[in-house]
């Protein structure tokens, strides 16, 4: 019964969010309502299926509805359809973990990447095609690699070769790695992140990075072989290069949107470093618990810190708190998400690599603090500043992280595909 | 019945929160002079709780309540002979300086420092005094510290000569014999700092060794044959580095004289029940639970017993010829407090050799010169306040207006000195016996050393009382009127030692101790030596100043030169060894790598990532092409070397 009921929502959910998105052209209220219904429906039929999922889909919700209320800041010329859009990115991210289905997992990746590819163009009145074309680009190559290296990777499980292995482990993560924008493949950060709308940025900095990850971590770990042991260090590699190249990069940046961007690139690297655990499945649920409070995090923050480029400032102590959680204090969800990271790799014995991060995060310190001395303005009761108090009120809810982790011990068990 | 846990909560954190809200309302004269009454009133829910603990029999024992889990750091407190009496004493003494406190400091220019620090102080006295852990203990050691530092260097604007130490454009060689206030914080806590580090090195390497840090439950003996006669003496010495910097014993008792630069009421409670009585109750505390009267084949106890009877002995003479010489108040009972302590670091070592008894003589010698020189030390501030001078003076006719204070210095002197038969005579006689009994090993150098620093020490006392009552010079400025809360302070204080006589006299205590103490003072050596002690209280009454002997006097007043340690030979090889730092050290490879190599770094990589980002896309492309392609050509090499 359940497991009609679950597709059968979500079907709805999509069949809502099209109608709403066409008759937005005319009605453009309709767009915006019509993808919240979405969301609230895909929201049900997800948790109802698997009650298990309802703290990651409660994050999601509440990230995704304030990208939709911030979408409000600006006028753009497909107003309605942006909201659709949001909504659809949405939909398939609160889907993820209830499919262990290898093309409906490849289908969602390109599903949560596509509508990005609009959204980074639109601004006031008119589209930012440069940034598109720089943006689309890259897109398409790493979801090219993506692909290739997840189907390379599923082949191996049927008929294993040592090498078509290592090669499908590397085109994924290279692929993931543009996807995110990890480096040394994150040429295509910075200038996006300047040069595209402050708005949808937010978008694409906080929901369209779930997805990816969980997708990969998922085909990697079906594919584990004791191969994995010795390409590992790739990851760990690249997951370093990204920390120090995201942190001295921002440490150097002027502009607070540059900043976000190294910034974006050094969180990559951080929950990039989570993939190195698979090599010790019976630790994954901490770099699970790790990578999501993380991602979470990062969302949050950036949410709030593009907001307030957009609107040239917000309420200092908000954007204090959200650098704070950037920085890892506790009992912000920026520290739990590293600590749980830093356990994770620790049990993975991968100690060069904590020593890396806790170095990292020494470094990023000024450069947040900097960042929120620069944005930090008086109060004033309008939707940007409410939009960060709600991205506050999200890093301060794992200020005891214990229901969470539990929580994640569950869903560890289900992160995978069957092939 | 109350609860075990509820009570030592109380116990430890009344104090504390109760001088918070001066602390946080240091703006507001209004209520900075009312709320010192909450301070007090929360060191009188400790002296309740201590007196609960004392009182209700069925308390004593070990109390252990989870820290830090798996690690032997825990909350463990010990109610046992020691810490049952030395609790009350304390929270009482803290109790009546704190009465006398709410007259001394009004119109003080930061009551919200003074009472914040003064019941962190108590608290913290009272967490070492309690706790059987020895991490936990350190814990309150360190606040010790911690408050002490704020506590003596309180009037830190050093604009107030009454306030300084020494006399002022007084010099010997180059050294200035003038200390301010703040200079006085300083050298306290420095040298404290000085013994504590080797202190908690000790306590790590018992840590290290031992699967418990309780220090009742701690296998000494065998924790010691492991260590080895070497090992032993050195933990041993590491240990008493803090007890000895703590307790201001030669050759660290510079600070405690200049210590005097604090308010009086610091000073009395630095003297009687905190601080300095901390070191001495902390070896008292061990030597109770390592029983070395046991240990005789333990290699190496016997050395470090014999190294602390000695310093005790030699800080017990010096600090009363130093006081003999001395013309300050404050500066001179801190000169024979020095002293004191020495004698019951002397009578707790010579347990070694004569047995438990030893430690129940340091342990009441404590006692009873705690409240004896709080009382002395109230009585001192008042005399300050009342003459608006530190140095000894005032004749009879000031003692007329001052009868309550002339009253309790003549109580407290003559209580303490040892003489017959009131109550420091008792377990001076006791002190005597003991000593008596090392001649086996030492020959009668201990007994002599005794007597000689009790006669010294009668005398200073009664030169104490004279100077300030009988044959001082007139003072210039006389305010005699006031200071009712004082008075109570002093009075109530000295009080207590008619309680103790009472003890001593009538009743028979633990294991017959008193009993011990009265047949003791029957024996003809303890009344010989009583009577020369009554006869040294009557020459130093009589004769306060001798003029015969100024130089000498002179010379001991300058604390033998002493001061030189702390404000030459240490200031100069300090900033030998910073400048070694300075120049070799920071400039060298410090500022080298800090201004040099990690800035070049950070530039060189920094400006590697943004030279790639001129924002064409075809340069983009080319990068990130190329990186793919290699990244693959050497995953396709690697593969296919691992295939």
């Amino acid at each position: 019964m359940i497991t009609l009921t679950m597709p059968l929502m979500l079907l709805g959910a999509l069949v809502i969010l099209t109608f709403s998105s066409v008759f937005s052209v005319k009605y453009r209220d309709l767009g915006f309502f019509g993808a919240i219904a979405a969301i609230l429906i895909g929201f049900a039929a997800v948790t109802l299926a698997n009650p298990a999922l309802i703290y990651y889909t409660g994050f999601v919700v509440i990230i995704s509805l304030i990208n939709l209320v911030s979408l409000k800041m600006i006028k753009s010329v497909i107003e309605g359809v942006d909201y659709g859009l949001v909504g659809l990115m949405a939909l398939v991210t609160l889907f993820i973990f209830s499919t262990q289905d290898l093309a409906m997992v490849l289908a969602a990746f390109v599903l949560v990447s596509a509508p990005t590819y609009i959204l980074v163009m639109v601004r006031e009145g008119g589209a930012n095609v440069e940034v598109g074309i720089k943006y689309i680009t890259f897109m398409v190559l790493a979801t090219v690699l993506f692909l290739m290296g997840a189907l390379i990777l599923a082949y191996t499980q049927n008929a294993f070769s040592g090498l078509l292995y290592i090669l499908g482990y590397v085109m994924l993560v290279v692929g993931l790695s543009i996807e995110v924008g990890v480096a040394p493949l994150h040429e295509w950060v910075p200038d996006v992140f300047t040069s595209a709308d402050p708005i949808p940025m937010s978008i694409i900095a906080s929901l369209a990075k779930i997805v990816p990850f969980v997708i990969a971590l998922k085909i990697l770990i079906s594919t584990a072989n004791p191969l994995t042991v010795s390409i590992t260090l790739f990851t760990a590699v690249l997951a370093a290069i990204s920390m120090f190249t995201g942190n001295i990069g921002a440490l150097t940046s002027k502009e607070p949107a540059r900043i976000l961007a190294y910034s974006t690139v050094a969180n990559m690297g951080y929950i990039l470093s989570c993939v190195v655990v698979i090599v010790k499945p019976e630790f994954f649920y901490f770099a699970l618990t790790g990578a999501l409070l993380m991602l979470f995090a990062n969302a949050a923050g950036k949410i709030g810190f593009f907001t307030a480029i957009k609107n040239e400032g917000v309420y200092s102590p908000l954007v204090y708190l959200l650098a704070f959680s950037f920085i890892g204090l506790p009992p912000l969800m920026g520290f739990w998400g590293k600590l749980f990271i830093l356990i994770s790799l620790v049990k993975a014995e991968y100690i060069w690599l904590v020593a890396i991060m806790v170095l990292n995060s020494a470094i990023s310190v000024p450069y947040y603090l900097r960042l929120a001395r620069e944005l930090g303005v008086g109060w004033k009761a309008d939707l940007p500043n409410y939009i960060c108090v709600a991205a506050v009120l999200i890093i301060f809810v794992t200020f005891w992280p214990d229901w969470f982790f539990k929580a994640m011990e569950v869903l560890a068990q289900t992160v995978s595909i069957v092939l | 019945m109350i609860d075990e846990w509820i009570v030592f909560l109380l116990l430890f954190l009344t104090p504390v929160i109760s001088s918070v809200p001066i602390a946080l309302a240091y703006k507001s004269k209004e209520w900075t002079d009312k709320l010192p009454y909450l301070s007090v009133l929360g060191i009188f829910v400790s002296v309740l709780m201590s007196l609960y603990i004392l009182l209700v029999p069925t308390f004593q024992g070990q109390y252990a309540y989870a820290w830090i889990p798996n690690t032997g750091i825990e909350f463990v407190f010990m109610v046992d002979y020691l810490t049952q009496y030395m609790g009350v004493i304390t929270a009482l003494i803290a109790f009546f300086i704190a009465i006398y406190g709410l007259d001394y400091m009004k119109g003080d220019y930061r009551p919200s420092w003074y009472w914040f620090f003064f019941n962190l102080f108590t608290a913290s006295m009272l967490l070492v005094v309690y706790s059987d852990n020895l991490f936990l203990l350190f814990v309150g050691w360190e606040g010790l510290g911690a408050a002490s530092w704020g506590l003596i260097g309180h009037w830190f604007r050093d604009d107030d000569d009454i306030a300084y130490v020494g006399q002022k454009d007084r010099k010997v060689g180059p050294l200035p014999m003038h200390w301010a206030p703040s200079t006085g914080g300083w050298r306290a806590i420095s040298t404290i700092r000085f013994g504590d580090v080797p202190m908690f090195l000790a306590i790590a390497a018992i840590w290290a060794l031992s699967p418990t840090l309780n220090i009742s439950e701690i296998e000494w003996e065998s924790l010691f044959v492991s260590l080895g006669a070497a090992g032993t003496i050195i933990l041993f010495l590491c240990l008493l580095m803090g007890l000895f910097t703590k307790s201001a014993q030669v050759p660290f008792c510079e600070w405690l004289m200049t210590a005097m630069t604090g308010p009086t009421t610091v000073s009395a409670l630095l003297h009687s029940a905190t601080m300095v009585a901390a070191g001495a109750f902390v070896f008292l505390k061990l030597t109770w639970y390592i029983q070395p009267w046991t240990l005789h084949e333990v290699p190496g106890l016997e050395v470090v017993y014999t190294i602390v009877l000695f310093v005790g002995l030699l800080s017990g003479l010096y600090g009363a010829l130093s006081g003999s010489g001395m013309l300050e108040r404050k500066v001179l009972l801190a000169a024979s407090t020095m002293s004191s302590i020495g004698l019951m670091f002397a009578a707790t070592a010579a347990s070694f050799w004569v047995g438990h008894f030893a430690v129940f003589v340091g342990f009441w010698y404590m006692a009873v010169h705690a409240f004896a020189k709080a009382s002395l030390f109230l009585v001192a501030g008042h005399l300050i306040h009342a003459t608006h001078s530190r140095f000894l003076g005032g004749g009879r006719e000031f003692a007329k207006k001052m009868t309550p204070a002339f009253v309790v210095t003549i109580i407290a002197t003559t209580f303490l000195v040892g003489m017959p038969p009131l109550t420091a005579y008792w377990v001076k006689s006791g002190m005597d016996f003991v000593m008596e009994e090392l001649h086996h090993d030492f020959g009668i150098l201990p007994i002599a050393l005794l007597v000689i620093t009790s006669l010294i020490y009668a005398g200073i006392l009664a030169k104490f009382l004279s100077l300030n009552f009988l044959k001082g010079e007139k003072p210039e400025h006389e305010h005699t009127e006031g200071g009712g809360l004082m008075k109570v302070g002093y009075v109530l204080m000295v009080s207590v030692l008619f309680v103790i006589s009472y003890l001593f006299l009538f009743t028979s205590g633990e294991a017959h101790v008193f009993e011990e103490f009265r047949h003791e003072g029957k024996v003809m050596v303890s009344m010989v030596v009583g009577v020369s002690i009554l006869v040294a209280y009557i020459v130093g009454l009589v004769m306060p100043r001798i003029s015969a002997f100024s130089k000498l006097g002179t010379f001991f007043g300058d604390r033998m030169y002493l001061p030189f340690l702390n404000d030459f030979i240490m200031l100069k090889t300090g900033f030998f060894i910073s400048r070694i730092v300075q120049d070799y050290g920071n400039r060298g490879i410090d500022g080298f790598f800090n201004t040099r190599i990690i800035p070049g770094i950070f530039g060189l990589v920094s400006e590697g990532i943004r030279s790639i980002q001129n924002g064409n896309l075809s340069r983009y492309i080319n990068v990130v092409l190329g990186l793919v392609m290699i990244i693959l050509i050497i995953a396709v090499t690697i593969g296919g070397v691992l295939q």
